[in-house]
């Protein structure tokens, strides 16, 4: 009995996937191009949730840091965008200019926020997001809660503005997507799964855990930063409160819970899932959000790994080639 | 735009693909002969109008009297429309924003590019309005709101004082600063005071803009305004305000607080005796339902308030026929709740929204009804509305005037809300002399 193996990245079902993938940044290409306004400005909600669940996840799925306020960086990225079109920035520039200064602030805040832990952090995260919520409404162009709104997009007409949002969309989208990727496809994707599993052990083994963390919270933070400059850009109007309120968070824990909490496919389902539920139901106020959060219980108490870790338990099925596989065959 | 220069921009963009062209031809052709038969087939075009409003949520007290207003809108206009010759379906699709502007947003998205609205109407409180009026904007809409103070309308939105307006499809018209500082200086000189006004300004647009534009006028007029300084949202406690306010002996007291910032901190200046001393207590809002002041149980009555709109106004709908007495009696009856200042409100939304598309000429030409609404001056069972004389463009000036919370004397209802002061609309009858707080 000889046993041979192979490691094997690559699956039947990874290399269809990502040609499915590939062939659906094509239409949605296209679609920028001849679709019509609803799906434009609706696709742009979409993208906005895609990325929110899976900056939520990298930080809780693979980096451990459960946080309740990443709301944070979404209102941040939406200040930061009306600040520099109101000086003058070009306003989809100031847009992508947002994130990167939100993710450059989000290095010091790091160094603070992860020498807490677990709950500590979590908690901490959400005094953080209270914090840049005030300090937002310091400024007198927010004139306190009532906020402004990002005029300088009127300059495009409607059918322009609908594209080039959507586009930047699909493309920052994209580009956040395909680098948490490739970033879990490297050495430190397989450095952050051993933190996720436990990071002492880890730090053991000689990861730079803390590097490591640092890495995730930015990202996450960029990611955040990205989706609230296009929620703003899709809304116009940006009033603190709904863009710094916790509620953002409690979306971003559903999607991820729902959808499959670290994996990379079940963050992009959960968001999904949440934008269809959102569409068909919203109308329904209060009974919505009772549903969500009944929803929400269920999946953790039932299916704790979310739709997609059940699909990875039960069909072994991976649609994108992250981690390795080991095969095993027995040759007489 | 005017005509020439849309024939030039017509001419100079002529690169018409052959089929399109021939296309083009035959609708001409088709027109020429069956002139007339066209005509009567375009008659059975419809009208959408969106309608937004806070109907649950914390803001719902202002949505209550909508369903009743929406049935009595539709009613008029179950006939249609005439304009310019044409006669018009009018379908009005009114819409919810469970008290959240992102929600405010997305509905004002989704009835113009889904269903292809002619116009959105928007009423009640930022939070509503502004989400909706820029999403109208940016998609050019023609957008009309009322009930929240201009100047958080037109300057919140990132207008700039002395500049041409930057808004060309979003209009508003009602109450701002102004009327406010003409109620209140009518209103706090019907009662002897000392005529020293505690006030308590939040730090947000409303009372950033109390403050910076109303002190001012207030302390031209001979009263003393005792500040003591800007707090957050949702403050909890307010005993070193309550503090100054007993110092400085403050016998009028004026609140631009949050409901439930004003609920806690009238409690606890009743506990730590501040309201004993006060002869006016004139909250803004605050109090504009009878809802609230029910609420705050033997706090509530002869709390003073103002009115955007009142029953006792002399005016008639031009869209029902309907007085705005038999208006809130009618309401009464048939939903058995008291009436609301918001039923008039949002009736009048309704009227100057069909005035607009009337005076455009062609209701489907967007640009022509913004055009139109700049120019619009059109009774409202809350009196006239008039684009043309606002304090900025894109504004019509609307009253407020001074009231009174009292206990009823009799009657179905707990309280009765009474005139005590009519300065920004003289034709308005004064029913009731102010009575003391404290007395």
């Amino acid at each position: 009995m000889n046993p041979s193996y192979r490691i094997e990245r690559w699956t039947t079902a990874s290399r269809i996937s990502v040609w499915v993938f590939a062939l659906l940044f094509l239409a949605a290409c296209f679609l920028s191009q001849s679709g019509n306004d609803s799906l434009l400005s609706r696709g742009v909600v979409l993208f906005v949730y895609v990325l929110l669940a899976a900056t939520w996840n990298a930080l809780a799925g693979f980096a451990g840091l459960m946080s309740v306020g990443q709301q944070a960086f979404f209102g941040l990225g939406a200040y930061f965008a009306i600040r520099l079109s109101d000086s003058g920035v070009p306003v989809f520039a100031a847009m992508g200019l947002s994130a990167i200064i939100v993710a450059a602030l989000s290095w010091p805040m790091s160094i603070v926020m992860l020498r807490l832990k677990d709950g500590e952090f979590a908690i901490g995260m959400w005094v953080l997001a209270s914090l840049c919520h005030l300090l937002v409404n310091l400024d007198p162009l927010i004139q306190g809660e009532t906020g402004i709104s990002l005029i300088a997009l009127n300059a495009y007409d409607p059918e322009t503005r609908r594209v080039i949002l959507f586009t930047f969309a699909l493309v920052s989208t994209t580009a956040v997507l395909g680098f948490l990727f490739f970033l879990l496809q490297s050495r430190f994707g397989t450095a952050l799964q051993a933190i996720r599993d436990n990071d002492e052990a880890a730090g053991s083994l000689g990861v730079n855990v803390l590097k490591a963390k640092r890495l995730i919270f930015v990202f996450a933070a960029f990611g955040g930063a990205i989706a609230g400059a296009l929620w703003l850009g899709a809304n116009i109007s940006f009033q603190p409160k709904t863009y710094f309120g916790v509620q953002w968070s409690a979306y971003m824990i559903f999607m991820v819970l729902v959808g499959g909490i670290g994996t990379f496919e079940g963050a992009i389902l959960g968001a999904i899932v949440f934008f269809i539920i959102e569409t068909f139901f919203a109308a329904f106020g209060v009974w919505y959000l009772i549903g969500l959060g009944t929803a929400a219980i269920v999946f953790s108490l039932v299916f704790p790994q979310g739709i997609w870790g059940t699909v990875v338990r039960k069909w072994n099925l991976h649609l994108l080639p992250i981690g390795r596989r080991l095969s095993i065959s027995n040759e007489k | 735009m005017n005509s020439t220069e849309k024939y030039r921009n017509t001419v100079s963009n002529i690169r018409l693909p052959r089929r399109q062209f021939l296309q083009g031809a035959a609708t001409v052709g088709a027109f020429t002969a069956f002139g007339m038969r066209a005509a009567n087939a375009q008659s059975s075009e419809t009208l959408k109008i969106g309608f937004i409003s806070p109907r649950s949520g914390p803001l719902a007290g202002f949505g209550e009297g909508d369903a009743y207003v929406l049935a009595q809108a539709r009613k008029a206009l179950a006939d249609g429309l005439s304009i310019g010759g044409k006669t018009y379906a009018v379908e009005i699709l009114d819409r919810d924003t469970q008290s959240d502007p992102s929600r405010a947003a997305q509905l004002a998205n989704s009835l113009i590019n889904d269903d292809n609205v002619d116009m959105i109407l928007a009423s009640s409180t930022p939070e509503t309005i502004n989400p909706v009026a820029d999403a109208c904007e940016a998609a050019g809409v023609p957008c009309i709101s009322t009930v929240m103070p201009w100047e958080a309308w037109y300057f919140g939105r990132g207008a700039k004082p002395n500049e041409p307006s930057p808004f060309k499809y979003s209009y508003h018209f009602g109450f701002g600063v102004g009327e406010f500082v003409k109620a209140y200086t009518a209103q706090w000189n019907l009662i002897e005071t000392n005529k020293k006004v505690g006030v308590l300004y939040p730090n947000d647009a409303d009372g950033n803009a109390v403050r910076a534009v109303m002190v001012p006028q207030l302390e031209a007029a001979g009263f003393t305004v005792v500040d003591p300084g800007a707090y957050e949202n949702f403050t909890t406690d307010y005993s070193s305000q309550i503090a100054i306010f007993k110092e400085e002996g403050c016998e009028i007291f004026n609140s631009f607080a949050l409901p439930p910032d004003f609920i806690t901190f009238w409690r606890q200046a009743t506990q730590q005796g501040f309201t004993r001393t006060v002869k006016i207590a004139q909250v803004a809002k605050m109090g504009l339902f009878p809802s609230d002041i029910e609420a705050m149980g033997s706090l509530g009555p002869k709390l003073a308030s103002a009115a955007y709109w009142h029953r006792a106004m002399p005016y008639t709908s031009p869209l029902t026929g309907v007085s705005a007495d038999q208006f809130a009696a009618d309401y009464e009856t048939t939903e058995g709740r008291q009436w609301i200042q918001q039923l008039g409100a949002s009736m009048s939304l309704i009227e100057v929204g069909i005035a607009a598309l009337e005076a455009s000429g062609n209701p489907k030409d967007r640009d022509g009804v913004a055009a139109a609404i700049a120019g619009l001056k059109t009774d409202t069972i809350g009196g006239v509305v008039d684009f043309s004389s606002g304090p900025v463009p894109n504004v019509a000036h609307g009253p407020i005037f001074g009231t009174q919370w009292v206990e009823a004397s009799g009657g179905d209802y707990p309280l009765d809300y009474v005139v005590t002061e009519n300065t920004t609309d003289p034709n308005v009858p004064v029913q009731a002399k102010l009575i003391p707080y404290d007395g």
